[in-house]
């Protein structure tokens, strides 16, 4: 390509690239913000993971009786104290 | 095509530079919520239309650059020293990445790319509009490279439009002639450019203050997929390294590999802490902290190996763009720092580690380990460049300090992959961890005794041998893990298999299928196994070296090899000799090997390609080393290498488990059948 050819095609993609970049885009739309109550969803979502997760490990024999206990437990407790906040925040 | 080239930069380096100016005002704009002529949603969608289109220019100039190696342009000064005429089309097409300026225009095209994939139409996001522009912050600084120190359509000098050009090209280096080469360097880039993706979405959450583990779920594959590109740009390295370089080894610790093993150290931590924080909301600071530092690295990586800081066999392209490197990096460190601290009490975990047994413990160590080795190799890497500076007298680290202290980092780390998926989440009792712990460890206690039966001997002549020591307990270690790994795989199966009255087979289907990160994740620990084992072979290399004339014999463990004669060939590229060897063993003749020596015409570089006979047990591995002045007979040199093919083979069984760690969780239970078919998912 000789230096000529090569300055036209080059101003062409220019050319081209800029009509792309500032074509008028009938259709602006914006995502609404993460929430507190998204981040819940998302935490519950875990812990019903984790509960699942527990009780395979159990019956896969990785816990004894009295940990799966005390640990489904805790994860329980933890997961009612989320839902409980989750309707709070829903009612309001 | 010079012409062009130049100018498809400068467009890309306008628009990207648009990119990350209007982006940034539009983000601004929308969180102060001020009243402006244009509407901040109209901003921010030039702004990423501008980072497509700086990709599409970059494009063109790679294309240009393609064009003008296959039209043999001369004229050209990058083309001039990195091809030549009879260059085969495949070297030809890697020649865009021999050179530093062409390899910073692949890293700045695989970053246009990446950010094409994040650009599609999604409506305005802030979080994802931020990342785009730190994006395009980072494609402005290899473009700005790209368009005054190294560009690569610089014509060589004293060139006028028209006038004479040279006949030929000075030729690829004749060590990146191999069809490893063409795939190494673009892999390594994939890993390293695929990182800056996490990179801007974890500073992108600062900025925009996105609370949270969204960043960490948008990012989770790419992060996978760049430490897997990584993974195998490292091994591609090794083994190009062994079959080429013609030592026998395929990691000398020089800088430029160390290069590529620092961020695939805290890639790796970053895998494994990321999940810490989705399952557990711990380790925030970190894993930001992890893909800074991953990011970085790779920049210094880029830098090592591109930009002439330190002096390496692998270092094809040295040049002082390394103080253009080293001001991006302070500047990204500033930036990283500048959103960080502001932020710093919301990364607080909301959970602490609750016993030390336990598998976040587990990931804990195995990430602090996993930073213990990378601060140790960055530290070998840099001390003769710091004590240059510093004292003015360099202090060579050779590979017997980087083996002294990684080697039982490394050990370590292997024993972490093995317990670690033994120890439940959250404080259990040690009776369980008993009982989970049993198989592994009495394999690990029975393989002891195993290896020395079978010759392995710490203290062979009456002294401790600390080379097979490592061995014995790399061996022992990789045993215990395979084992640890298989139980659980076997646990989960019979536990599914039980429970849905179905075959083993399918069970196994269904365990991966419910939680496929997990059991990907688990069967790149059974890769690394492996490797270990390949590795740890290396404690038992032979080597015997001897001048040979025909019907000559030397014999190699159960190998003898006569010399059957020697030819020559000649192509437009090269000239090459050969020794014909036949290889017997017990009497019997099993195949020839064919040792080369090659002299490439353009470069007059002369250049070993090593004749490799693998088997599982050993690689047979044997090197021309050519003529020997004084006597004029040619040279031998035939080692005995053990297990380096597991090297290769852990190394698919990493890949195959990354793939498998790609692949979606499946949620749904299949119903259609007449049981209930659980999986890991089910068990609720």
């Amino acid at each position: 390509m000789t230096e000529p050819l090569g300055l036209i095609a080059g101003f062409l993609l220019f050319f081209a690239l800029f009509v792309y970049t500032f074509w008028p885009q009938r259709h602006l739309a914006s995502q609404r913000e993460q929430t507190r109550l998204d981040d819940l969803l998302e935490r519950k979502e875990q812990l019903s993971e984790d509960l699942r997760d527990l009780s395979f490990e159990f019956h896969a024999g990785k816990y004894s009786e009295e940990d799966y206990q005390t640990q489904r437990a805790q994860l329980e407790s933890e997961t009612a104290r989320l839902l409980v906040e989750v309707e709070h925040l829903q009612q309001a | 095509m010079a012409v062009f080239g130049s100018f498809a930069l400068l467009i890309a380096l306008a628009l990207a530079a648009y990119n990350l100016v209007a982006g940034g005002l539009a983000l601004r704009l929308i969180a102060t919520k001020q009243p402006t002529a244009v509407a901040p949603e109209r901003l921010a969608e030039t702004a990423r239309r501008a980072g497509i289109a700086s990709f599409v220019a970059v494009t063109a100039a790679a294309v240009a650059l393609l064009w003008a190696i296959f039209a043999n342009d001369f004229s050209i000064a990058y083309i001039l020293e990195h091809s030549n005429r009879s260059l085969p089309a495949a070297y030809k097409f890697s020649a865009l990445w021999a050179g530093q300026e062409g390899s910073l225009l692949l890293w700045a095209w695989l970053l246009g790319a990446f950010g094409l994939i994040l650009r599609r139409p999604r409506g305005l996001d802030k979080l994802y509009a931020c990342a785009s522009d730190i994006l395009a912050g980072i494609e402005v600084f290899f473009l700005l490279l790209l368009c005054f120190p190294a560009t690569p359509f610089a014509l060589i000098p004293g060139y006028v439009a028209g006038g004479p050009i040279p006949a030929d090209g000075n030729g690829l280096n004749p060590l990146l002639q191999y069809p490893e080469m063409v795939l190494h360097p673009s892999l390594l880039y994939l890993g390293y450019v695929g990182f800056s993706v996490p990179f801007a979405f974890a500073l992108a959450s600062l900025i925009v203050r996105d609370s949270g583990e969204r960043w960490l779920r948008i990012t989770r594959r790419w992060t996978m997929a760049s430490w897997l590109f990584l993974t195998l740009g490292i091994f591609l390295g090794m083994h190009w390294a062994y079959a080429v370089l013609g030592w026998g080894g395929y990691w000398s610790w020089d800088p430029v590999e160390n290069a590529s093993l620092m961020p695939w150290l805290t890639g790796t931590a970053l895998l494994h802490s990321t999940i810490m924080q989705e399952r557990k909301s711990m380790m925030k600071s970190w894993n930001i902290w992890l893909i800074f530092s991953t990011f970085l690295l790779t920049l210094l990586g880029t830098m090592l190996t591109r930009g002439g800081l330190v002096s390496s066999v692998h270092a094809f392209a040295a040049s002082s763009i390394g103080y253009w490197f080293l001001a991006f990096i302070v500047i990204v460190l500033a930036v990283c720092l500048f959103a960080y601290l502001p932020q710093r009490k919301a990364m607080k975990s909301v959970r602490q580690v609750d016993s030390l047994l336990s598998r976040e413990s587990s990931f804990l160590f195995g990430c602090m380990v996993l930073l213990a080795a990378c601060f140790v190799i960055l530290w070998g890497t840099l001390s003769p460049t710091l004590s240059g500076l510093i004292s003015g007298s360099k202090v060579t680290i050779g590979a017997p300090w980087y083996n002294s202290v990684a080697v039982p980092i490394g050990l370590f780390l292997l024993f972490l992959a093995g317990v670690g998926p033994l120890l439940p989440w959250r404080a259990t009792l040690l009776k369980s961890i008993r009982h989970n712990l049993a198989l592994p460890a009495a394999v690990f206690c029975f393989t002891m005794p195993v290896c020395g039966a079978m010759g392995l001997r710490v203290w062979p002549n009456g002294t401790f041998d600390r080379g097979n020591f490592y061995a014995l307990l790399a061996f022992a270690l990789a045993a215990g893990v395979l084992t640890a790994i298989c139980s659980e795989f076997l646990r989960g199966i019979l536990v599914i298999a039980k429970e849905s009255g179905r075959n083993l087979v399918w069970a196994k289907y269904r365990l991966i299928r419910g939680n496929p990160r997990r059991y990907g994740g688990y069967t790149v620990h059974l890769g690394v196994a492996l490797v270990v084992v390949g590795l740890a072979g290396a404690a038992f290399n032979r080597s015997v070296e001897s001048e040979m004339e025909i019907n000559d014999r030397i014999s190699i463990g159960p190998y003898t090899l006569e010399c059957a004669g020697f030819t020559q060939d000649s192509n437009a590229n090269y000239d090459s000799e050969y020794t014909l060897l036949n290889v017997s063993k017990n009497g019997k003749e099993l195949f020839q090997m064919t040792p080369e020596k090659r002299l490439y015409h353009a470069s007059e570089q002369p250049q070993t390609m090593v004749a490799i006979h693998s088997t599982p047990a050993w690689d047979l591995y044997v090197v021309f080393e050519g003529m020997n002045p004084d006597t004029g007979q040619p040279v031998i040199k035939a080692m005995l290498n053990p297990l380096v093919s597991w090297i290769w083979a852990g190394v698919l069984v990493m890949l195959l488990g990354t793939l498998v760690s790609l692949v979606p969780k499946q949620r749904t239970v299949d119903s259609g059948q007449q049981t209930v078919q659980k999986t890991p998912e089910d068990f609720e």
